[in-house]
C-alpha cells in the first residue's frame, strides 16, 4: 500500500484547467521525481496534496486511509512538508524565523534561543555550501537568490514529515549545494521518508530518482522505474506522440568573424561584488560568463543594466560611452537584461499579462496612450516565439506556471530589438522544449548581429550556445576559454581553481 | 573562493546601515532630536522637565493611537476608524462613570468598559476585514461612520465632563513624580514584552508576504483579526488618556486622530505595505507631530498660516526620513 496516493484528483481556474486527472502513488523510502512541461500542472498537483490548493474532485490517501486535508496547516499535522517553487518566505524576517515559522518554538512568546538552536541544526545540514552573510540572523531579503532557495529548502526539511515534496528546489543552487542537498536526501530516503521530486533537468532525475511519474497537459500519463527506463522515453512521454523534441541538439559555436565590430567595450569595470573586469563583445557573439554561483557574473550584469550602478570603469556602446546610471538609460540606450529572479527582476505581480509583456515597448516607444488591442498585437509574436501557453492577455500573470510567467518576461523585451542582450541565468525553472526554442531564438538572434552576454548556472547552457566564456572567480575574471578549450573539464576546473 | 568576495567589497557605510536595518527607526530619531533642539532655541522653557512632562501628557494619546495602528500595519492591514474608537470609548467612559456616581470604584470600573468597547470595535473591524475580506481602508473607513454613529447615540452634545478623580490622576502627580511618566514606563515594558510575543512575529510575517503565510500554515485570518483586536484595545487606552487631558466627553474627539496615527507610523519608518517596522518608530513619529504642532506655535507663526506650515514641515519631516535611509542602504 502506497504511503500517500493522490487519485484522479482536479482543479480547474476559471477556463484554464490546471489540472485535469492527476495521479500519483508514493512509496516509503523512495524519490518520485515528477516531470512534465511547463505548466503541465506539476506544481498544481503539489499544492493540492499540501493543502494550498483545495481540490475540485478526486481523493487523497494517506496510509490508505481517505484524509481530508483543510488547508497547509492540516497537511503539515498530517505529515506532508512542502518546498514552494514561488518559495512561501517572508522577505523582512531572519532566516532562522523563515525556516520554523510554521512551528515557531514557545509558548506566548517565541522562544529565541530555541529559534536559533534548532534553526542552526538545518543550516549546519549546507555548512561550507551556503556562501557569505548566511547565518541564522540575516534577513531573508539581503540574500541571494540560490540562498533564499536553501531558506526554503531547511523550512522544508524543519517540518521533519514523512512526506517531502520539493517543487523545483535546485533551479538556482549552484553544483556543490545541489550535490549536498542529494546527499541530504538520500539519507532521509535511507530513513524511509517519502520523496517528491520534481525538476527540468534529466540528469539531476537520474542521479536521484527511484521512480519517476510523467504529466502531460494535466494529466498523468505514466509511472516508470527509473532504472527501466531512459531519457528519451520520458521525453517522448512527456510531450506526447505528436511533437518530436529536439533535445539539446549539440551546437558548434561559430567563430565570430574577426572584423565583427566591438558593440559593447566594457573596460576596467568595478562595483559591489566585482572589481576590475573588461571584456568586448562583437555584433552576432554569444559570450558567456561562467564558473560558481556568486562570484560576481550577475552581479556586472546588472551594473552594465544599471540596476546598481557601477563605481568605476568605462562602457562603450556602438563606440559611445554609455553611462550605466539607471535602467531606463540603458534601454534606451538599446540594452536588454533577462533575469532568472523573476520575482525580483521580472514580474509585474499581480498584473495582467498584457501589462507584462509591454513596458519596455512603452518605454522605448515613448507611448502615451495606446489601445489594448494595437498592443496585444505587438505581444503576440513575440509569445508565439517562445510557445507561451496562457488563456488571455487580461488574466493576471501570477495565474500562469512558473516557466510560462518567466517565458512572459523574455517576451517583453523581444518586441523591440535591444543592441546588447544580457542574460542572467534567464532558464531558471522552464522546461526542456522552452529551454531549446530559448537558445535557438538566442543564435537566431546573435546571428542577425545582436551582441549577447549570457550568464548561466548550467555549463551545458554555455558550452552549447557561447561562443566564449569568461570563468568568473571571486569577483573577477580568472580565465578565458576560446575555442576548443571549452570543454567541461575546463570550465569545471576554472570555477573550482583557488582564485 | 566565497572569503575573497567579502575582502573585494567596500566597508563604506556599514556601521550606518547596519544601526538602520536594526533600528529602523533611526532616521526618526535623529528628526524628533532636532526638532527638541529647534523648540529649546525658540522656547526654551519647551525643553525643560516641566515642558516635556507637559509635552508627552498633550500626546500620550497620540502615542497610543500610533502604536495601535502599528499592529494592522504590521499585517498590511490599515485602520482608518482608529480615532472613531477613540471617540466612542471617550463618550462610553465618561457615560458609565457618570452613571455609576464618579467615585474611584466608577472610575476603575468605566475604564474596564472602556477596554471592552475598544476590543469589541478592534474585532468588529477583523471580522469585517480578515473574515469578510474586505478591502481594510475601505472597510474601516465604513465602519469608523458606524462607531462615531454610536458615538452620537450615546452622548449627542459634547461636554460632560469627566469626574474629578479621573483628570486630577492623569494631570497630577504621585510621589511627587508626574503620573505620565509612570504611564510610560508601564507602557515601555508593555511593549517590549509584545515584541517577543509570537503574535508580533506573525503578524509581520503575514504582512510581508500574506500568500506565503498562508502557505506556511500560519492561520492567516485568525493573525490579521488578532491585529485589530490589539489595536482596539491600544485606542481604548489611547482615548483613557485623551479623556485624562481635556477631563470631559466629545463623541467627535479622536476624528482627526486617525490620519495623524498613520503618519506617526509612516514617520517611525513603519512600512505601510506591512511586514516591516518597530512600534518605537511609531511613537518617535507621535512625539515628532506633536513637536512641530509645538515648534509652529512657538515660532510665532499666524494663526491663519499655522495649519499650512505644519502640513509642510510634516511633509519635510517624511522626505528627510527617507533621505537618510537611503543614505544608509547605499
Ligand atoms: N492560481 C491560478 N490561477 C489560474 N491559473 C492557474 C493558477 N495556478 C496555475 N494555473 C494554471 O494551471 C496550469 C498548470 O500550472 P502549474 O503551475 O501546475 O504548472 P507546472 O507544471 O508546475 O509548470 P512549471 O514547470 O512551469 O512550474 C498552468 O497553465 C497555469 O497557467
Ligand atoms: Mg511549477
Amino acid at each position: 500500500m502506497a504511503r500517500l496516493a493522490a487519485k484522479a484528483v482536479s482543479k480547474t481556474y476559471g477556463a484554464t484547467k490546471a489540472l485535469r486527472r492527476g495521479d500519483l502513488e508514493v512509496e516509503a523510502g523512495e524519490v518520485h521525481v515528477l516531470i512534465g512541461s511547463n505548466g503541465s500542472g506539476k506544481s498544481t498537483l503539489c499544492k493540492i496534496v499540501a493543502g494550498s490548493v483545495r481540490p475540485d474532485n478526486g481523493e487523497l490517501l494517506f496510509e490508505g486511509h481517505p484524509m481530508v486535508v483543510s488547508g497547509p496547516n492540516a497537511a503539515r499535522k498530517i505529515g506532508i512538508g512542502i518546498f514552494y517553487q514561488e518559495l512561501s518566505l517572508a522577505p523582512h524576517r531572519t532566516v532562522a524565523e523563515n525556516i520554523l515559522l510554521s512551528d515557531l518554538p514557545g509558548g506566548v512568546f517565541v522562544d529565541r534561543k530555541a529559534l536559533n538552536t534548532k534553526a542552526q541544526r538545518y543550516i549546519d545540514l549546507f555548512k561550507n555550501v551556503t556562501g557569505d552573510n548566511f547565518h541564522a540572523g540575516a534577513i531573508v531579503e539581503t540574500l541571494r537568490p540560490d540562498q533564499r532557495q536553501l531558506v526554503e529548502i531547511m523550512k522544508a526539511l524543519s517540518s521533519e514529515a514523512p512526506i517531502l515534496i520539493f517543487d523545483e528546489p535546485t533551479s538556482a543552487l549552484d553544483r556543490a549545494q545541489v550535490d549536498r542537498f542529494f546527499e541530504i536526501l538520500r539519507e532521509l530516503k535511507d530513513d524511509g521518508r517519502s520523496i517528491v521530486f520534481i525538476s527540468h533537468r534529466m540528469d539531476e532525475i537520474f542521479a536521484l530518482g527511484d521512480r519517476v511519474t510523467v504529466i502531460r497537459d494535466g494529466e498523468t500519463v505514466a509511472t516508470k522505474r527509473i532504472a527501466e527506463t531512459d531519457a528519451a522515453e520520458v521525453i517522448r512521454l512527456m510531450v506526447g506522440g505528436d511533437e518530436t523534441l529536439t533535445a539539446a541538439e549539440p551546437h558548434q559555436p561559430t567563430a565570430v568573424a574577426a572584423t565583427a565590430k566591438t558593440v559593447l567595450a566594457v573596460d576596467a569595470l568595478s562595483g559591489d561584488g566585482f572589481g576590475n573586469v573588461s571584456f568586448n563583445v562583437a555584433a552576432g557573439e554569444i559570450l558567456g560568463l561562467g564558473g560558481l554561483h556568486g562570484q560576481g557574473q550577475s552581479a556586472v550584469l546588472r551594473a552594465l543594466f544599471g540596476a546598481t550602478p557601477p563605481t568605476s570603469g568605462t562602457v562603450l556602446l556602438n563606440d559611445k560611452a554609455l553611462a550605466s546610471s539607471s535602467p531606463r538609460a540603458t534601454i534606451n540606450r538599446g540594452l536588454a537584461y533577462i533575469s532568472g529572479d523573476r520575482r525580483r527582476d521580472g514580474v509585474i505581480a499581480g498584473r495582467p499579462i498584457l501589462e507584462n509583456v509591454t513596458p519596455v515597448h512603452a518605454l522605448k516607444q515613448r507611448l502615451s496612450l495606446a489601445t489594448p488591442s494595437s498592443l496585444r498585437e505587438k505581444a503576440k509574436p513575440a509569445l508565439e516565439a517562445l510557445r507561451t501557453k496562457f488563456a488571455g492577455f487580461s488574466h493576471p500573470i501570477g495565474s500562469l506556471s512558473g516557466g510560462n510567467q518567466q517565458k512572459i518576461v523574455i517576451a517583453r523585451w523581444l518586441i523591440d530589438r535591444p543592441d546588447v542582450l544580457l542574460l542572467d541565468d534567464p532558464t531558471k525553472g522552464i522546461d526542456l522544449q522552452a529551454k531549446t526554442d530559448l537558445f535557438q531564438l538566442i543564435r537566431k538572434l546573435a546571428a542577425e548581429g545582436m551582441a549577447i552576454v549570457l550568464y548561466s548556472s548550467e555549463d551545458a547552457e554555455l558550452l552549447g550556445n557561447a561562443d566564449r566564456i569568461l570563468v568568473f572567480n571571486g569577483g573577477s575574471v580568472t580565465r578565458e576559454l576560446t575555442g576548443a578549450d571549452r570543454t567541461p573539464f575546463n570550465l569545471y576546473q576554472a570555477a573550482y581553481e583557488a582564485a | 573562493m566565497t572569503t575573497d568576495l567579502v575582502a573585494a567589497q567596500p566597508a563604506r557605510g556599514n556601521a550606518l546601515k547596519r544601526a538602520v536595518e536594526r533600528f529602523p527607526f533611526l532616521p526618526a530619531l535623529i528628526i524628533l532630536v532636532v526638532l527638541l533642539v529647534l523648540n529649546g532655541l525658540y522656547q526654551p522653557r519647551s525643553v525643560s522637565f516641566i515642558g516635556l512632562t507637559g509635552l508627552i501628557k498633550t500626546y500620550l494619546a497620540l502615542m497610543l493611537l500610533a502604536i495601535a495602528q502599528t499592529y494592522v500595519v504590521y499585517a498590511g492591514d490599515i485602520d482608518l476608524s482608529a480615532g472613531a474608537i477613540v471617540s466612542l470609548v471617550n463618550v462610553a467612559i465618561i457615560t458609565a462613570m457618570d452613571a455609576l456616581g464618579g467615585g474611584t470604584g466608577a472610575v476603575l470600573a468605566g475604564l474596564g468598559i472602556g477596554l471592552l468597547v475598544g476590543l469589541a470595535c478592534g474585532i468588529v473591524n477583523g471580522i469585517v476585514v480578515a473574515t469578510l475580506r474586505l478591502q481594510a481602508i475601505v472597510a474601516t473607513f465604513a465602519t469608523s461612520i458606524f462607531f462615531t454613529g454610536l458615538a452620537l447615540y450615546v452622548m449627542p452634545v459634547a461636554g460632560t465632563p469627566a469626574p474629578t478623580a479621573f483628570w486630577r490622576t492623569y494631570g497630577g502627580r504621585i510621589l511627587d513624580i508626574p503620573f505620565v511618566l509612570y504611564a510610560v514606563i508601564v507602557l515601555a515594558v508593555l511593549l517590549l514584552v509584545l515584541a517577543r510575543t509570537k503574535l508580533a512575529l506573525r503578524l509581520l510575517s503575514v504582512g510581508d508576504d500574506q500568500q506565503a503565510a498562508f502557505q506556511s500554515g500560519l492561520p492567516v485570518t485568525r493573525i490579521r483579526l488578532q491585529g485589530y483586536a490589539l489595536c482596539g484595545l491600544f485606542a481604548a487606552l489611547a482615548a483613557f488618556c485623551i479623556t485624562g487631558d481635556t477631563a470631559s466627553g466629545d463623541p467627535l474627539v479622536g476624528g482627526k486622530m486617525t490620519l495623524n496615527s498613520v503618519a506617526a507610523v509612516v514617520l517611525g519608518g513603519t512600512a505601510l505595505a506591512g511586514g516591516f517596522g518597530t512600534v518605537t518608530g511609531s511613537v518617535i513619529g507621535a512625539l515628532i507631530i506633536g513637536l512641530i504642532g509645538s515648534l509652529v506655535f512657538f515660532v510665532g507663526t499666524p494663526s491663519e498660516w499655522q495649519n499650512l506650515v505644519q502640513g509642510v514641515a510634516i511633509l519635510l519631516a517624511l522626505m528627510a526620513g527617507i533621505l537618510v535611509g537611503r543614505r544608509a542602504s547605499r
